[in-house]
């Protein structure tokens, strides 16, 4: 007997040793070759790194509006929501069909006789787009928890990350049928012209800042700030934490779980929905896969923030933007590996720090 | 009578217009016409038959609408008033769904606006036929009045069917004679008999050995596919159904088999050309290995981790394999051409009966140790992890261990089916290892019943071999996984065949009923 | 007599809040050890610091003279430690026989691939196992019941099933968490003698939270009561009826001069009669 326990003790060790021994081999083999690609190849000038930081930040802006939707939900109902991708892609095509129908609108003048509403008010076509995508993704939130997650409520977390991924599997194929696989270009007011922007000199060669770039990063940074004083300063945003602590005990203080739950879709469904059209209106493409991989990828930022940590999230979804940006530069790979580097940081995170940089908000599990 | 409430019938009229909805706005109204036609035949389809398919096919909707309407259990049981109330305006709310549907898309074909820019599957075609080729006001008209005729009817039938005491006798009944009549002493010790379970056994080897040389080659071709599955489906449910852990981007597995395999018999790039049997193993190994390298980080975390992080590896492999990077390596985006096929005493077996053959034996081979490992103690810690992770760790299960075996297992019989695969098709590239693969397999384990090995077949005949038979539908599969999962995990949790635990106390000892008799 | 297991200091922080405070308890080999305390006392944490959920901040657990602190939970079920909870935990979808084969796991040691292949090891062993299962069964009394799930078993059934899977490892130590939770007076008095009749037959030395006092004075060798984390009193079941600091935590200050005045008043009574 006492053999066994002996046994196992020195295994424990080992284990122990194991993580930042890993951790530390990851992190000099990575540092050794970003200091190869950088100093020594010297492949990039600065212009092209900020450029690269800059595009970084932007996707990382988006990324940390759809993780906050996946960080609020897994605080809550400890579920991974598979569909949220599929959420932002929907308020994606909402914002693209308001471009759209407002293009299609005729509002000449003598000046300019093809011009369209679009471009005659395009302020108010900005926010009517972002209203609808908004609006629209946050209805699915709704429905989404309402039908596919409601009267699961006591299953086993198996049953309803399996109903996720169906639910997934549904919203983006009902979206291909509908609207077809092909990818689909975004007509933008000319005041947010993609191409248009603030000409910034770094080390003497010139850096372009789009329009387009700094409105939805602006734009983000307002939406979680909204966000925090949301779940921080008001009634809904005290019961979502009391919930996410112990339902039992929030449902005993009076908070109608159900209703804070499906607020809480709505919530994250309405970000998600604004991270879509400011997809629309920075990247100019949609389809029905637009929402898969940012989704996944969300859920990695929300992961490596520390999930269900709020501040994790945004700060996480920041960071894995800059790193898929500038990452395949610094690591000398191809660029067409970009999609690779989130995963594999999903990987490591959960090899080194599996807890998250801010560490987890989690209710303890009753043992 | 005061306060009659018509919501379910609302609600119902809600789901089925925008269940009607869809299908229009999807094309299957038109596509499953199309398939109708050619489940009938193509005699006499062509022209307004075609509208009498649909015209049934609404029939049907309407009818099933009003019995929704009327069923649900609010309703009290034995008043007809409220029942055809509600199926009314169930009707009237799917009607209203219908007419619009027709007004506005037969308008847009009249003033020929080509919705199909936004809409792609909204074919003329189409909106002709929901219009029963008429105008638009009148096809709506005719919509309306067959939802709110049908609805009332279906109601109607609801009612009768649940307030009918003879009818409702004469179900029971029959359903308990059948269950009767499986669960009798008498047939029980039939199909538990020694003579009985030989005699089938070897029916069903003569069959396995007869059928394939009967199909021709689609068939062989089809049921190749369908057992590839079954052997996915047997991996998937180890980790899956027995252990408890969602591994989403089981397909990563299938992949690393897959291309080890052909990198192993492949000509091109690296014209190794291994024997078959070796580079099987060997794709089995690699397959089992990254298996255990991705489950020794994750699986002492939360469960839902390793799913994500699966489907994470999933994405890497299908990404690199297509990346320019790994052209000269793995042959990039084109794949793999020419992988060897299988080789036996310096002959080689390629014909498509000899693959079959291969198919099935790997199946039964799987199978059998499936059936092995399943009530095994290796088994049964599986399954109380799944059930209770806490609890199974102090009844002194090393579950860390337990999970990590599972997946390496899980894993190997993944690779040996991708080894299959792109032996069978004497190719392997990057599109073969998509998502929709893993989908596929989670579907067909949850649908047969999770946990159940007979289930898994079940799933893979009813998932993959009928999608296979019925091609029109093959876009619109996805969708109805995705539903399917959704439905599934609301009303049948445990699959159409769900698994059943074995009788210990008092087991029904199969060699000694045979041996009194 | 030799001591069976032993805290050592043992200390458990959570956060801000101290639910284990330095608690030093021996226990004899083959004896019956109650815990008691008010709710909250940090009596079900004791338990969870010694089968290995949690590991103690300060201090140590010795069984056998060996520290068990900071093992595994499953290593601590295979050295011998086995326990049941406060709120039922079985197996639910498995039979009674099953849930008790699962507790038999580390008595096994046929592997994956003994099973596959059906060895001689696998064979032996998985007779052995079930024939076992059902000797448990019996012994506590669920005979017939096997094949059932558990979760359609009576209440009572299933405290004796999860008591028979913790018995499936063969323990030299059983932790009994509120074994008479819920049951009638009828019931408690089965399951006393059942529990004695545990350490009697098969050896086994037994730590149990109750709250039940008539079980826990009938059956205890020794009594260790927790308040507020800290060990309180200790001693056999007399000295703990009559110990000032025990009252005191169950009826709040001021008890132990009640209990004084009702002790003073039932003396002067019986003297009165006498």
């Amino acid at each position: 007997m006492k053999n066994t326990s002996d046994q196992n003790i020195s295994k424990i060790k080992l284990s122990k040793f194991l993580r930042p021994l890993i951790t530390f081999l990851i992190s000099s083999f990575l540092l050794y070759r970003i200091y190869e690609v950088v100093f020594i190849r010297q492949q990039f000038t600065p212009d092209i790194w900020v450029r690269f930081a800059i595009s970084g930040l932007i996707l990382g802006g988006m990324y940390a509006l759809i993780a906050i939707g996946y960080t609020l939900v897994y605080g809550i109902m400890f579920m991974i929501n598979f569909a949220h991708g599929e959420v932002m892609m929907l308020g994606a095509f909402g914002g693209y069909f308001i471009f759209e129908l407002f293009n299609f609108i005729p509002t000449p003048t003598v000046a300019d006789p093809d011009l369209t509403f679009l471009n005659s008010q395009p302020i108010l076509s900005i926010i009517l787009a972002f209203v609808a995508g908004v609006t629209i993704a946050g209805l699915s939130g709704y429905f989404l928890e309402k039908i596919a997650y409601r009267p699961l409520r006591k299953a086993p977390r198996l049953i309803l990350l399996i109903t996720a991924i169906g639910a997934s599997t549904a919203l983006q194929n009902l979206a291909m049928l509908l609207f077809g696989p092909t990818r689909k270009n975004v007509i933008n007011p000319m005041i947010l012209e993609r191409s248009a922007g603030w000409s910034v000199l770094v080390s003497g060669k010139p850096v372009l800042i789009t329009y387009t770039g700094v409105f939805s990063l602006v734009l983000s940074a307002l939406l979680m700030v909204a966000l925090y004083l949301v779940v921080q300063k008001t009634k809904l945003g005290r019961s979502m934490r009391a919930v996410a602590q112990d339902k039992n005990t929030a449902a005993l203080m009076g908070v109608d779980v159900d209703d804070v739950i499906s607020k809480t879709f709505i919530i994250s469904g309405m970000l998600a929905g604004a991270a879509g059209v400011m997809w629309d209106i920075h990247m100019g493409l949609v389809n029905h896969y637009t929402g898969f991989l940012p989704g996944i990828k969300a859920f990695t930022a929300a992961v490596m923030g520390g999930i269900g940590n709020i501040p994790g999230a945004m700060l996480g979804g920041i960071l894995l933007g800059m790193l898929e940006a500038v990452g395949p530069a610094a690591l000398g790979i191809d660029f067409q590996l970009k999609d690779v580097i989130a995963f594999t940081i999903l990987i490591l995170v959960l090899i080194v720090r599996p807890s998250g940089i801010l560490g987890e908000k989690l209710s303890e599990e009753k043992l | 009578m005061s306060n009659l409430s018509l919501k379910n019938g609302r609600n119902a009229g809600i789901v089925f217009g925008i269940i009607i909805l869809i299908m229009f706005s999807t094309g299957f109204t038109l596509i499953g016409n199309q398939l109708v036609a050619k489940l009938i035949g193509n005699e006499g389809f062509k022209g307004l038959d075609q509208f009498k398919v649909f015209v049934i096919f609404m029939v049907l909707m309407g009818l099933w609408n009003g019995s929704t309407a009327a069923r649900k259990p609010a309703i009290a049981k034995d008043e007809m008033m409220p029942a055809i109330a509600n199926g009314l305006v169930a009707g009237l709310v799917f009607g209203v769904f219908s007419l619009v549907i027709s007004v506005f898309f037969g308008t847009m074909l009249i003033i020929k606006v080509d919705i199909r820019n936004y809409l792609v599957n909204i074919s003329p075609e189409s909106t002709k036929l929901f219009l029963f080729d008429q105008t638009p006001v009148l096809g709506g008209a005719y919509h309306f009045g067959i939802a709110l005729i049908t609805s009332f009817a279906g109601a109607f039938l609801a009612h009768f069917t649940r307030t009918n005491q003879s009818l409702r006798n004469f179900i029971a009944n029959s359903k308990r004679s059948v269950s009767d009549f499986s669960g009798s002493p008498k047939v029980v010790s039939t199909v538990n008999n020694q003579y009985f379970k030989i005699a089938s056994y070897l029916v069903l080897a003569a069959l396995l050995i007869i059928i394939p040389r009967q199909w021709g080659s689609y068939w062989n071709y089809v049921f190749g596919t369908v057992g590839i599955y079954v052997l996915l489906g047997l991996g998937l449910n180890i980790i899956t159904g027995w252990a408890g852990q969602l591994v989403i981007g089981y397909v990563a597995f299938f992949a690393v088999g897959a291309y080890s395999f052909s990198l192993l018999t492949s000509p091109a790039p690296h014209n190794l050309m291994w024997n078959f049997w070796i580079a099987l193993a060997v794709g089995v190994v690699a397959a089992a290995v990254s298996g255990l390298l991705i489950g020794l980080p994750i699986l002492n975390l939360r469960g839902d981790y390793l799913a994500i992080v699966t489907l994470g590896l999933a994405e890497i492999i299908r990404i690199l394999l297509k990346s320019d990077m790994l052209t000269d390596f793995t042959g990039g985006p084109r794949g793999l051409q020419k992988v060897g096929g299988p080789t036996l005493l310096g002959n080689s077996i390629t014909s498509d009966i000899d693959f079959m053959y291969l198919i099935i034996i790997a199946v039964l081979v799987v199978t059998f140790f499936a059936y092995r490992l399943q009530n095994s103690r290796t088994g049964k810690a599986w399954y109380a992890i799944n059930l209770d992770e806490t609890v199974a760790r102090a009844t002194g299960i090393n579950a860390y261990s337990s999970k990590l075996l599972a997946l390496t297992l899980s894993a190997a019989v993944a690779g040996l089916a991708g080894a299959l695969f792109a032996s069978r098709n004497q190719f392997t590239g990057p599109d073969d290892h998509a998502l929709m693969v893993s989908i596929n397999v989670i579907c067909l384990v949850i649908v047969g019943g999770i946990g159940n090995i007979p289930g898994i077949f079940l799933g893979a005949f009813a998932l993959k071999g009928l999608p296979e038979i019925l091609r029109e539908i093959e876009n619109y599969r996805l969708l109805v996984f995705g539903v399917l999962l959704i439905v599934m995990m609301r009303i049948r949790p445990e699959g159409f065949l769900p698994s059943q635990r074995p009788k210990l106390e008092h087991p029904i000892d199969l060699a000694k009923s045979g041996k009194e008799e | 007599m030799a001591i069976c297991i032993e805290t050592r200091n043992v200390s458990k922080i959570f956060g801000g809040l101290t639910a284990v405070n330095d608690v030093n308890l021996v226990v004899e080999d083959k004896s019956i050890t109650s815990i008691i305390g008010p709710n909250g006392a940090g009596k079900t944490t004791l338990f969870n610091c010694i089968s290995g959920y949690y590991t103690p901040e300060i201090g140590q657990i010795l069984y056998n003279g060996n520290e068990i602190h900071g093992l595994p939970t499953f290593t601590i079920a295979s050295i011998g430690i086995s326990r049941t909870y406060q709120n039922i935990r079985l197996f639910s979808e498995m039979t009674a026989i099953e849930n008790i084969m699962v507790g038999q796991h580390p008595q096994q040691k046929n592997i994956w691939i003994d099973s596959m292949l059906a060895t001689k090891r696998h064979r032996t062993e998985y007779s052995a196992t079930v024939e076992e299962a059902r000797k448990l069964l019996k012994f506590v009394g669920l005979e017939g019941l096997g094949d059932h799930l558990a979760k359609n078993l009576p209440y009572g059934a299933q405290r004796r099933l999860e008591i028979a899977r913790a018995l499936g490892n063969k323990p030299k130590l059983l932790l009994l968490d509120e074994p008479t939770a819920g049951m009638n007076p009828q019931e408690t008095g089965h399951m006393t003698s059942f529990i004695r009749s545990l350490r009697d037959d098969l050896g086994i030395t037994i730590i149990l939270i109750e709250h039940d006092m008539r079980v826990v004075m009938d059956i205890s060798d020794q009594i260790a009561v927790l308040d507020y984390g800290e060990k309180i009193a200790e001693g056999k079941p007399k000295d703990i009826q009559s110990n000032q600091r025990v009252i005191e935590a169950y009826l709040g200050p001021g008890g132990s001069v009640l209990t004084q005045k009702y002790q003073q008043r039932k003396k002067l009574r019986h003297d009165a009669k006498s």
